[in-house]
């Protein structure tokens, strides 16, 4: 049987040279193979599904004013032909009614690059991974829960990238993910406790999560929550837990400065952007102890937003997006960076194989600061910690936002105390960072994963990774979710 | 059963003899989809995306001694259709039983629907160009920039089990958003149109729409935060009414099926018979209703049926399946999704309406003495589930409205709000119009609504 990588040379040759007889400006084609597997045990219920897809997606520039995107699964040399010629006659349509196309160059890439991974998921035996899960959910059955979930999920990506310019790139991607939620009835109605986490990699993600290990806890908390009092609405200190701080980084920094917002072409679904580009080394984003990465390299970790290449054939990069509270950067396409006198990517192009490539998220992450985190909580007179994300939202220029977390403890003079259910705390984007006093040092930071990220028409899913620690924030407002 | 392009069924039939011959004695169910998409994305005046979709997606179940397993792919060669049903059935043999495991449900007797339009599925790209050009030509005049997507697709769906089974379903729609806006979206229209016939769609009265407001929604006035009285554009709701049947208490599931008001995970459990919304309103779940989408079968292929969830404010009956009347000796309604299913049941299809005469948008906007009309939520989540309360903005022009008029646009606002609350205090309603929503893909016919008392908690600085 063919491999992925040869396959895609064999299709992309036809596909790339039918673009140029026709005075295609550009093209490219990834053909993208991919496997899945959910395991998902709800209380005793068990469900598994494995998902298999292969196909191209082709996107051509034509006469450097239209671009037109098709895809297909059907892999025929005659299939991929009458593919390209689709999207090239929509780049055809769309050049009439587009602006001139100006792109950063790129070096030319012949290379591969591959996730590295400790334990193949598809190699470990299905009852395995049933009995960890049953495990998990038997452990969180008490008196008052209602609702006991395990779940474990495991993609592999072969994905061969070339265009017109030369560049030919193979890369495997895998990616992990666990969680465990259980939720309670209680006099204050349906509490729930969660533990979620995605990572590059395989299945050691699994043993390191330790669900089973966690589950008495997370029950413990959530029969505590269903009795546990609320907040009062008013003004405190409080401190977010690394989870909730990964989140509020994807929220209200990771989106606003994806430049795609910023330029417009969002307007009409995700929204656009307070960033400005005048605002590029001169707005103080954050307090100076506030420093955010977007980073795809390994070195940062092996998150979801890691990779060797981005869909567009950029390698992956570090670059900061806030330097000492400062907003210096934007997550970039070879067509946006020159728009604001970028002459390159950063490498942030991202899609399934059937959906156009937009702006995505690499790994955007908060990076250490030197509290240790026991110190913050001592060195906290009166305050909250809250901990693991319930609901977000944030409205579509990215500034004014609400959080609700699951669980909370009030903080008196340095000590934790009673616990409170729902606590949520809401604000304004630069006015919160700029309130960040305390983040937690490298002992604590976590590279997190939102596997579900959605942007573009018709909607797209992307998978994001987060670096954090516990951050405390000053003079916040907050208030029970009820 | 709808009729289907000859190759699909066919495809279909070949396709279920090779599971059969591979699967042997064990219970087999194929569900083979194939979808055409086709978006013409705009932004900055410029028609930035233009996409192309084709895709097929077979999904095998094999159930042998109460296991399943379930395994889907995009490739239809015999050896790779072989291969799925293989390690479809040593899933089912590795996995543990099933305690809601059932055989396989036998033929069914399915009501007609009419969902696909050729017009929908043979409108030529430039013509769908020719609306988004309109529409660009029309802000520019303006000094705005249009940003949207123009989208039509059709999707063939066929069932076969081993019991007889046999269902299909064809269906077409689309949808035309559209955004005008300036100064960095500080100045901003908003307008939708969902469609199942493309010749549903007035392109022309969308643009205008949008245009108005866009035109009037610019330096906004400040506003403090408060209980106002509402307008909501019926187009306005986004993914806000989802949280009816879905909810975050347990990982965003799905909600008001039997199996979970039976095990205490619904909002509503232990409440049939209460009250929980006003005397004019109505929610049903109805997939035969003329303006709806979807096939007339659920995930194991069984008949839909129109369930009264609540009536006249009243919660009646959650939606069932043959799990749960198994478990509970209820009878089914055709809500089950794909098996294996441990979540529960869910409503896909919701109607949602008011009783007696409706009114016009205009008429609603017309009868609110003094108020805030909301032409698009955002961002819309649930912060506690008993209430229903949600969190969201909104976005796009929102409006002062006195004595009936529109008065001036006012700045975006935050919300807290019970859902439960807010259809417990509606004075009138339009008539109900096609949901869409990028975030979550949701069948519900929503109306404009005139409410009292909705709570506004904080105020954005644009």
């Amino acid at each position: 049987m063919i491999s992925t990588k040869d396959l895609g040379e064999e299709l992309a040759k036809i596909s790339l040279d039918l673009a140029k007889r026709e005075n295609a400006s550009y093209a490219e084609l990834r053909l993208v193979n991919t496997r899945s597997e959910a395991i998902t045990v709800v209380n005793e219920n068990p469900a598994s599904e494995e998902a298999s897809t292969i196909g191209v997606g082709i996107r051509v520039l034509y006469n450097n004013l239209g671009w037109g995107f098709a895809d297909t699964d059907e892999l025929e040399h005659e299939s991929v032909r009458e593919t390209t010629r689709k999207a090239l006659s929509l780049a055809k349509g769309a050049s009439k009614l587009g602006i001139k196309v100006t792109r950063a160059s790129e070096p030319v890439h012949v290379d591969k690059w591959e996730t590295p991974v400790k334990k193949d998921p598809f190699r470990v035996p299905t009852e395995t991974k049933y009995e960890y899960l049953q495990d998990t959910t038997k452990r969180m059955k008490e008196n008052d829960v209602v609702a006991r979930r395990g779940q474990m999920t495991f993609d592999f990506i072969e994905k061969y990238f070339a265009n017109s310019e030369g560049s030919k790139i193979f890369q495997t991607l895998s990616c992990a993910g666990v969680s465990a939620i259980v939720a309670a009835k209680g006099p204050t109605g349906v509490q729930r406790r969660s533990i979620q986490q995605n990572t590059g990699g395989g299945y050691e993600l699994v043993d390191e999560m330790d669900l089973p290990g966690q589950a008495l806890e997370i029950t413990k908390d959530v029969l505590a929550l269903t009795r546990a009092p609320t907040i009062n609405e008013g003004k405190s200190d409080i401190i977010l837990s690394g989870d909730q701080v990964a989140l509020q980084v994807h929220e209200s920094c990771g989106h606003p400065i994806e430049l795609d917002r910023v330029l417009g072409y969002e307007a009409n679904f995700a929204g656009r952007s307070f960033l400005q580009p005048d605002q590029l080394g001169k707005l103080q984003y954050g307090s100076e102890h506030v420093n955010i990465v977007m980073d795809a390299t390994l070195d940062h970790g092996n998150g979801l937003g890691t990779f060797g290449y981005d869909d567009e054939g950029v390698k992956a990069q570090r670059k900061y997006a806030v330097k000492n509270g400062k907003f210096v950067g934007y997550l970039m396409s070879r067509e946006t960076a020159p728009r604001v006198g970028e002459t390159r990517s950063n490498g942030c192009m991202r899609a399934e194989y059937y959906k156009l490539p937009i702006i995505r998220m690499t790994n955007v992450s908060l990076e250490p600061g030197d509290w240790d985190y026991d110190e913050m909580i001592e060195d906290t007179r009166d305050g909250y910690l809250m901990v693991t994300n319930y609901g977000w939202s944030i409205d579509q220029k990215r500034y004014n936002f609400q959080f609700n977390t699951e669980k909370g403890y009030r903080i008196k003079n340095g000590s934790i105390g009673e616990m409170v259910r729902g606590p949520t705390y809401a604000g304004i984007t630069p006015e919160f960072w700029n309130s960040c006093d305390a983040i937690a040092n490298k002992k604590s930071w976590v590279l997190w994963g939102t596997p579900n990220c959605g942007k573009g028409q018709p909607g797209q899913t992307m998978i994001t990774g987060h670096g954090a620690s516990p951050s405390r924030f000053r003079n916040i407002r907050v208030f029970g979710a009820s | 059963m709808e009729n289907q392009p000859v190759s699909f069924r066919e495809k279909a039939h070949q396709i279920f003899t090779t599971v059969k011959s591979v699967a042997g004695k064990a219970e087999a169910e194929i569900l083979l989809v194939s979808r055409v998409d086709e978006y013409l994305r705009f932004g900055n005046n410029e028609l930035a995306q233009s996409q192309y979709s084709t895709s097929r997606n077979l999904s095998v179940r094999v159930a042998s001694e109460k296991k399943q397993g379930r395994v889907t792919t995009g490739t239809l060669d015999k050896a790779s259709i072989e291969k799925t049903v293989e390690k479809a059935i040593k899933q089912a043999r590795d996995s543990p039983e099933d305690p809601d495991y059932l055989p396989m449900p036998g033929a069914q007797k399915y009501r007609s629907v009419d969902r696909y339009s050729e017009k929908t599925v043979e409108a030529p790209a430039e013509v769908k160009a020719g609306y988004i050009g309109s529409a660009m030509d029309l802000a520019k005049k303006n000094h705005l920039l249009a940003s949207g997507v123009l989208g039509t697709s059709v999707e063939n769906v066929m069932m076969l089990n081993t019991s007889g089974l046999e269902a299909s379903y064809r269906g077409s729609g689309g949808y035309f958003s559209l955004t005008m806006d300036a100064d960095n979206g500080n100045q901003t229209g908003f307008a939708l149109s969902t469609f199942g016939d493309i010749d549903e769609l007035d392109p022309n009265k969308v643009s205008q729409t949008v245009l108005e407001r866009a035109k009037l929604n610019k330096n906004q006035a400040d506003i403090a935060p408060g209980k106002f009285d509402i307008v909501v554009d019926p187009y306005a709701w986004s993914e806000m009414l989802l949280f009816f049947a879905v909810s975050a208490s347990t990982g965003y599931s799905p909600d008001l099926g039997m199996r979970q008001y039976k095990e205490g995970r619904s909002y509503l459990s232990g409440r049939i018979g209460d009250k929980i919304l006003g005397d004019n309103i109505s929610i049903d779940d109805d997939v035969y209703h003329p303006n709806q989408a979807g096939p007339p079968f659920d995930g194991e292929g069984c008949l839909k049926s129109k369930v009264s969830l609540i009536e006249n404010g009243v919660f009646r009956n959650p939606v069932t399946s043959r799990i749960s009347q198994h478990r509970y000796g209820v009878v089914p309604t055709g809500h089950e999704l794909p098996l294996p299913n441990p979540l529960g049941e869910l409503p896909t299809n919701l109607v949602i309406r008011g009783k007696g005469a409706t009114k016009t948008p205009e008429e609603l906007i017309g009868e609110l003495d003094k108020g805030l009309l909301i032409t698009r939520f955002w961002y819309v989540r649930e912060t506690e589930p008993r209430t229903k309360t949600v969190t969201g903005m909104t976005r796009d022009g929102t409006f002062l409205v006195e004595n009936g008029e529109i008065k001036r646009p006012v700045k975006n606002l935050r919300f807290n709000q019970s859902l439960l609350e807010l259809f417990g205090k509606v004075d009138a309603v339009s008539e109900p119009v096609r949901n869409f929503s990028e975030f979550q893909q949701f069948r519900i016919l929503q109306p404009g609504i005139l409410a009292r008392d909705f709570n506004f908690t904080s105020v954005s600085p644009f």
